[in-house]
């Protein structure tokens, strides 16, 4: 990295400092609060009666994962895909990759793209404060569980390997990185932030209820496929699974695919 | 050559922004580029920076190609927007030294503590926020930002919208100090007394088309001297003016002349007669160039 995507680097990151922090707090507390959850239901045998109050036809549609999900591990894993998790990582995700419109919009790219730095470097350090932040999210959500689990869990409780953590946090983190892709090359073609941030959450608001829709209604099935979320599977890596390859690649590609779309767009539109 | 613009055209879907301008610009030359709002000149500057790509035509700086060699055009620029994009919660210091990094020239502190203190931006202003800044200050700020890194050429939009008239004067002087220092400016301006005062040549866009590059000298040539007589006694107009005579004003005891070229033929006129005063104006940028601009407003 060069002097000049460093100092963009930096000065993004101390832009956006405080609401990583905030975030981040916030979701490693809830991560702590979930194992306390876990731990108390565990200690008050309430596994079994939470799953015997699920109807039948409720579980027969969730499979097997709705099994694990009532269970300590599936507690304590909620945080990894809980949707207001969801929204809030993925809210960081889209303001993080529109900085490029926003700059735009306030015509701060005016002062630095009159500078010698290639457009590519703007959207480079994008993508160095997208992952930055993730991994500081994402370590903090797993420290809050590791830290909840360590100090105030029933030294009995059967805890979630650490593998099934580390595949859960991936698998967030390839939702996020997904997402940050397809916001960073609507970005990089849009004038204004809002549009770029608006577009992005509507797509990913319509792709999640798809997906949901895919799961509990067979015509549409085939349909969700085309979601995202689609490739989005905690519960199997709850129940033990590993991630699966094909998700893996599914979401690290339309990522991969969006990034590359904004180098090309944003190299070659007027600002 | 600094700038070099080749039949250089743009287009935004029907609309035509800019059409076949051509026109250089010589090191160490402060360049006044002249026009309505509207009529192209920010458009031109966003293309020598590659913010905006032409349709048509080439634009070079220092003989490098505007958009094949961006990044090196660029590294011999010090730009001023028209709107500097300042962030509010940014302090002015804060927001100097990110974009003086971005610069391939390093900041000598001693010539931007000169420019600071030409411009009296203090050190107090420079640790607050910009957002408590009033527009001259942050015009200042814009024009501290584009000199600090002392680049060959100086881009500048309209660098003097918002100061008031002691730092306009500042700022002159500054402008002055960098012709000194072997640097081009090229600026956009509408304000044509500031333009007559401190550019060596103009050019002038209008609806997107070059219609006049000449010296300011030149300009003002164009539009004559203007000659003011009194005499002691009546006098009667002679039947026939020197052709490069043209009559404003006559009575018996005042002719008001406007003279192109030379004024030997009117002072061999007057050689005969009972002149008590004679009133020579040098003629206004301004008095040529509003019939350009007048032209453009009723299209």
């Amino acid at each position: 990295m060069n002097r000049a995507t460093a100092a963009l680097v930096l000065h993004s990151l101390t832009r956006i400092r405080p609401l990583v922090i905030a975030i981040s707090v916030v979701l490693a507390g809830f991560q702590f609060l979930l194992t306390q959850v876990a731990a108390y239901l565990l200690r008050t045998q309430a596994f079994g009666m939470l799953a015997a109050l699920v109807p039948e036809f409720v579980r027969s549609l969730a499979g097997p994962s709705m099994l694990a999900f009532m269970s300590f591990t599936g507690v304590v894993s909620l945080g990894y895909f809980h949707p207001i998790v969801l929204v809030t990582l993925l809210g960081l995700t889209i303001a993080i990759a529109t900085e490029p419109a926003a700059e735009i919009e306030s015509r701060f790219a005016d002062l630095t793209l009159a500078r010698p730095i290639a457009r590519a470097q703007v959207l480079a350090r994008t993508i160095v404060v997208l992952t930055v932040c993730g991994l500081i999210v994402l370590g903090a959500m797993s420290a809050g569980t590791w830290i909840g689990l360590a100090c105030c869990t029933p030294a009995d409780a059967p805890r979630p390997s650490a593998a099934i953590i580390r595949a859960l946090a991936l698998n967030l983190a390839l939702i996020a990185w997904c997402w940050g892709g397809i916001a960073l090359a609507l970005a990089a073609a849009a004038r204004r932030r809002a549009t770029a941030s608006g577009l992005t959450g509507i797509a990913a608001l319509a792709t999640y209820l798809l997906d949901y829709l895919g799961r509990v209604w067979d015509p549409a099935r085939r349909l969700s496929e085309m979601s995202p979320f689609h490739y989005f599977e905690p519960m199997s890596l709850i129940g033990g699974a590993g991630l699966s390859a094909r998700n893996v690649a599914t979401l690290l590609t339309t990522g991969l695919l969006g990034a590359a779309a904004s180098f090309i767009v944003f190299s070659r539109r007027d600002l | 050559m600094a700038i070099r613009l080749e039949h250089l055209g743009k287009r935004y879907g029907r609309l035509i922004a800019l059409h076949d301008v051509s026109l250089h610009v010589e090191p160490g030359e402060v360049f006044g580029f002249l026009g309505l709002n509207g009529a192209g000149k920010t458009t031109t500057i966003r293309i020598l920076l590659d913010l905006v790509r032409p349709t048509m035509g080439r634009a070079s700086v220092f003989d490098r190609d505007c958009q094949t060699q961006g990044r090196e055009v660029r590294a011999q620029i010090g730009y001023l927007p028209g709107e500097p994009g300042f962030y509010g919660d940014m302090t002015g210091a804060a927001t100097l030294d990110l974009l003086g990094r971005l610069s391939r020239h390093r900041v000598d502190p001693a010539w931007r503590q000169t420019i600071l203190d030409r411009l009296e931006l203090a050190s107090a202003d420079l640790r607050r926020p910009i957002r408590e800044y009033s527009t001259g200050m942050k015009r200042k700020l814009g024009i501290v930002q584009a000199l600090q890194a002392d680049p060959p050429l100086l881009v500048l939009d309209e660098p003097t919208e918002g100061l008031d008239p002691l730092m306009q004067e500042a700022f002159y002087d500054l402008v002055g100090e960098i012709r000194r220092r072997g640097r081009t400016v090229f600026m956009s301006s509408h304000v044509l007394p500031e333009v007559e005062r401190i550019c060596d040549r103009i050019g002038l866009l209008r609806s997107g088309e070059l219609v006049l590059v000449s010296t300011v000298k030149e300009v003002r040539s164009l539009a004559g001297r203007r000659v003011r007589v009194t005499f002691a006694d009546d006098v009667a107009p002679p039947d026939v003016w020197p052709p490069s005579c043209e009559t404003i004003g006559i009575t018996p005891r005042l002719w008001d002349l406007r003279v192109r070229g030379s004024l030997g033929p009117i002072v061999s006129l007057l050689a005969v007669l009972p002149v008590v005063d004679l009133d020579v104006q040098m003629p206004h940028l301004e008095e040529v160039l509003r019939k350009y601009y007048a032209s453009e407003a009723r299209r």
